[in-house]
């Protein structure tokens, strides 16, 4: 075959190249080993020496136009590719992967207020939940005759040994009755009992109180329970410090006010209240028309649990706070009813 | 607490508009939780703390109101007794049982009242605090219990028996009619006033039937008294019978208050129902010890607060809030602490009396300075790890109550060989125990999403169970994991719906223990039926189980298959290791050989592929099982297979001569030894 109609044979087939695999077969015809072109150049000795110069040119001449096609058909069939064929897949069918499950959101909320606390220097502990009446009451200035000792208000345990009889709680004057803890707080004391200041814990968990089950009760919740001890810590640290927090969970616009209040554990007490993040503090039907709502208790660690715990009061100070998780994730995500978070429906859990 | 404003205004000179004192009583302690308009006047709603039984009066709420406003108190001195005592009068005899169940017992006659409506303004007082009138003695007691917070009671004392009256414990079954029309039937829990006969009333919570003060109640006899606050709540327990009274005794009431209230009563009833008070009887059991003055450090507030505040300005607040203050030295300042103010006892408690006064607001805020030492808490961040590792694996996390129905556990075929911890006072039979595993709960829950109308139920739950040990109880986490139902994908023949199980659980625990850097775990029967224990070498760290047909029908689940897993979390964490090292990646090429068999369903899969693999060292280095398949092309009784056989050296490229030998080996293995058929 002469040059000039391999030429045109060359200009034909490049056509008909649409795919990369006949591009892969164009290529390897004309300049594979075995190639057109390969035979053409192996075929110069044969010819007589005036003409091999002159025929090597024209086979060079070919071979660079063969690359040149080659090269503009690659171009061409690349950016095709990268087209979507909406033939061979359709979009509108389910994608292909693992689907992802949830956390909980109570345990969403309590790993977002851990993260604020743990970046301020907390560290996270926690406690049983099966514990004494001194952990839950005593050591923590809750006299032994306080209505929340009541059978109304915490879980008792059965007695484990038959020869106890069970018996009404608070009549026993030193018993180590077992109870399912009512609060986090006991925890504040183990920590204090075991360890010496400066410290600084979180203390999320589960708790329990025999509370008639409806839309905002719940006789299982979870507390995330927080304190700071050191030799000089002022009740404005604990302002500085909630303060953090609040803006760090329910955003930067929130604001905070501090209201005196009453706890056997803090002296001073305080009830924390940000302003409604449905009504930005307008007033609605969430907030009861105050623009206020009440996300923890707080206070300076009273004297008497520093005692009960070995610290000396007149050396060192602390704070202390405590927050339902529930009622915060109630109120971060609009939830309305406590119970949902227990029915642990499918649907409900995935929304988060 | 309710409160209107113009009762206050008696007290206190007020130039705030309600809703100004509204606030400002809020950010003293005083929340007020509503305001409303009644009857032309301004009712406030004050939640008071616990410890503030002095506030529990509208007097006690003026003295506030007067230290947060700055404003002189109007005075609040008590009225002198005034008896008309006569000798021909018999006085009446009373007698306490137990002086620390009734510290204070003051008994005045007043003859010769008249009892009609009260007066308007009276009337109308109470009204607005939403107390009905009865007539004016018994709303003079009332009027006197806002006042003062002391709750009065008046007799009618012509029908006490043989003019005596007796502070004791009820009887066991003694009855009493008490003044809302309803029989009680008492117990030695409960506190009465009794008279010769029987109980005329129950101390500190409700007035009898019997001697109650009518139209033709021509002498009573006024009670003003101290119960122990204790036995007034468990009497108010007992009974279910929660009133203004017992809510007051329950927070104590002082010697002081109960004095000056029943004088003020005493007052009233002389000008509005005309009546003489001729004799008055007091009975004091043990009074309570003097408060010591306490110390007060103005610099110490200071510190404590961050704010500063001068001595001068501590001084004038205490002060207003009845505190009798003495100045020591510059700094220090004595305090005597006023009867109605049990609560304050140390320096702290003034401190918080400044805080509250000055307002939490003019505290700044501040960020605290303190080199910290962090806790280490490795089980919190392994269960963090396990947790993200089962939401990575698409299960969803529960969180399930920890308490369980007893036969839960029976109903699962979970019940354990030792008794689960049971509560004492549960609410409900769902309260009964402390649940000793997960999976009840869980396949509540399967059973729960079900009805939902779910397709597949993946979830999972960590959280701590309670074990009844011998030496006592004990917690421990533990991961539990339930699956039902069918898992769908898209592939090109179409959707597939794979039914879950056993493998899937097998599946999870390979990535969870992967990630935990620990060997594999391996399955035995167990005891329990349709179940298999875990083992992690030697020990048994969990179980997992498919729920039987009579379980599934208890739940209420039909047509679906249930497994459920537990796994002891401390267990496994002990054996878990985040450490790792690099290992040299390999140097050569592998060859890969497949073979393809059938073998029968009876030869231990398990046992041939470690046959196998010990047969290839050194060259041999893993085998996997690439397909498997049943059906029609497959004999019965016999299941297809195709391994692939990966051989590579560290030191060389190897060779087709250097393998087929040990392949050879392989496969007449597999014929020989296991009866394979080779394909």
């Amino acid at each position: 075959m002469d040059i000039e109609s391999i030429y045109s044979q060359v200009e034909a087939e490049i056509q008909r190249v649409n795919t990369p695999l006949a591009w892969e077969e164009f290529r390897t015809k004309y300049l594979g080993r075995k190639g057109i072109i390969a035979q053409l150049t192996s075929s110069i000795s044969s010819l007589p020496p005036q003409e091999r110069s002159g025929f090597g040119q024209q086979v060079n001449a070919l071979k660079m136009k063969i690359l040149s096609l080659l090269e503009a058909k690659h171009r061409v069939l690349s950016e095709e590719s990268e087209i979507p064929q909406p033939a061979s897949c359709d979009m509108a069918m389910p994608g292909k992967a693992q689907d992802l499950g949830v956390l909980h959101p109570v345990t969403q909320v309590v790993e977002a207020i851990c993260k604020v606390f743990e970046r301020m220097g907390f560290s996270v502990v926690e406690g049983p939940e099966l514990e004494t009446e001194y952990n839950n009451f005593t050591g923590l200035n809750i006299p032994l005759e306080h209505p929340s000792r009541d059978v109304f208000d915490t879980f008792y345990i059965k007695s484990l040994s038959a020869d106890r009889q069970a018996c009404p709680a608070g009549k026993q004057a030193k018993s180590q009755k077992l109870l399912l803890r009512s609060h986090t707080s006991p925890v504040q004391v183990r920590v204090m009992k075991s360890s010496k200041p400066p410290l600084a814990v979180v203390v999320p968990g589960r708790v329990y109180r025999p509370d008639a089950v409806d839309a905002s009760h719940s006789f299982m919740f979870h507390q995330i329970e927080g304190f700071m001890v050191d030799t000089d810590i002022r009740f404005s640290d604990l302002k500085g410090v909630l303060e953090l927090f609040a803006k760090a969970v329910f955003g930067p616009q929130i604001k905070m006010r501090f209201r005196p209040h009453f706890f056997p554990f803090t002296e001073p007490s305080a009830e924390v209240d940000i302003s409604c993040i449905i009504c930005q503090g307008k007033g609605c039907s969430v907030c009861g028309r105050k623009g206020w709502l009440e996300i923890l208790g707080s206070g300076m660690i009273h004297p008497n649990v520093f005692k009960q715990v070995g610290y000396d009061p007149n050396k060192y100070s602390g704070f202390a706070f405590g927050m339902g998780v529930e009622r915060i994730a109630m109120l971060k995500y609009n939830i309305n009813d406590i119970r949902l978070f227990f029915e642990n429906d499918l649907r409900f859990l995935k929304q988060f | 607490m309710k409160v209107t404003y113009d009762w206050l205004k008696d007290f206190v000179e007020i130039r705030l508009s309600p809703q100004a004192l509204a606030e400002k009583l809020t950010m003293a302690g005083l929340e007020v939780t509503s305001l409303e308009y009644r009857g032309g006047e301004v009712v406030f709603e004050i939640e008071i703390t616990a410890n503030r039984q002095d506030l529990l009066s509208v007097a006690g709420i003026a003295r506030e109101v007067a230290a947060i406003t700055a404003r002189p108190l109007k005075s609040l001195k008590h009225l002198h007794p005034r008896v008309l005592s006569s000798q021909a009068e018999q006085p009446v005899r009373v007698k306490i049982e137990n002086k620390k169940d009734c510290p204070l017992y003051t008994a005045k006659v007043i003859k010769d009242i008249k009892v009609g409506p009260s007066p308007d303004w009276l009337r109308k007082r109470l009204e607005r605090l939403g107390c009905r009138s009865v007539n004016n003695i018994v709303d003079i007691t009332n009027y006197c219990l806002f006042t003062w917070g002391e709750p009065l009671h008046a007799f009618d004392l012509d029908k006490l028996k043989d003019n005596m009256l007796e502070v004791r414990r009820a009887k066991k079954n003694e009855k009493l009619a008490t003044l809302d029309g309803l029989s009680r039937t008492l117990s030695p829990d409960i506190l009465v006033i009794a008279d010769s006969r029987k109980p005329i009333a129950i101390a500190g919570i409700m007035g009898g039937k019997d001697t109650e003060v009518t139209e033709e109640t021509n002498n009573i006899l006024l009670e003003a008294a101290v119960f122990d606050p204790i036995i007034v709540r468990h009497g108010r327990q007992a009974l279910g019978l929660q009133t203004d009274s017992s809510y007051r005794f329950e927070r104590g009431v002082d010697f002081e208050t109960a004095e000056a209230a029943s004088w003020q009563a005493v007052e009233w009833i002389r000008t509005l129902a005309k009546g003489k008070c001729v004799s008055a009887k007091k009975s004091v059991g043990l009074t309570k010890k003097k408060n010591k003055p306490i110390d007060l450090s103005a610099s110490r507030v200071h510190r404590l607060l961050h704010i500063p505040v001068r001595a001068s300005r501590i001084k004038s607040t205490l002060h207003r809030l009845g505190f009798t203050v003495k100045r020591g030295s510059k700094d220090k300042l004595r305090v005597l602490v006023p009867a109605f103010r049990p609560d304050v006892q140390l320096e702290i408690d003034l401190i918080e009396e400044i805080a509250r006064i000055e307002g939490f607001q003019k505290i700044p805020q501040t960020l605290p300075r303190v080199a910290l030492k962090p806790f280490e808490n490795r089980v919190r961040d392994l269960i963090s790890l396990t947790k993200n590792i089962m939401i990575g694996l698409g299960l969803n996390e529960v969180i399930t109550y920890s308490l369980i129905d007893k036969n839960l556990l029976d109903c699962i075929g979970l019940s354990q060989e030792q008794q689960a911890i049971e509560i004492l006072n549960p609410l409900s039979k769902e309260q009964e125990i402390l649940r000793p595993t997960l999976l009840a709960s869980l396949a509540q829950c399967v059973a729960f999403n079900l009805n939902q109308k779910q397709e597949y139920v993946p979830i999972f739950e960590v959280a701590q169970v309670f074990l009844n040990h011998p030496e006592g109880p004990k917690e421990e986490w533990r991961l539990g994991l339930a699956l039902c139902g069918s898992r769908s994908f898209v592939l090109e023949e179409g959707f597939v719906k794979d039914p879950v199980d056993f493998l899937y659980f097998k599946g999870i625990l390979g990535a969870l223990c992967g990630k935990m850097g620990m060997a594999e775990l391996q399955f035995m029967g167990s005891a329990i039926p349709s179940s298999l224990d875990i083992h992690a070498g030697k020990e048994r760290i969990g179980l997992m189980m498919m729920l039987e047909r009579k379980v599934l029908e208890k739940l209420g689940i039909k047509n679906k298959n249930v497994f459920l897993l537990e796994l002891s979390l401390e267990k496994l964490f002990s054996l878990a290791s985040l450490e790792r090292r690099f290992a040299p990646l390999p140097k050569y090429p592998g060859i890969t050989r497949d073979i393809s068999f059938l073998l029968k369903e009876t030869i231990s899969l398990r046992e041939l592929l470690d046959a196998l693999l010990a047969q290839g060292q050194p060259l041999l280095n893993r085998i996997k099982i690439v397909d498997f398949y049943k059906g029609r092309q497959i004999p019965s009784g016999y299941k297809g297979l195709t391994i692939s056989c990966l051989y590579r050296s560290q030191e060389r490229t190897l060779t087709e001569t250097e393998i087929s030998p040990v392949h050879e080996l392989l496969c007449s293995m597999l014929t020989d030894r296991f009866a394979a058929k080779i394909r």
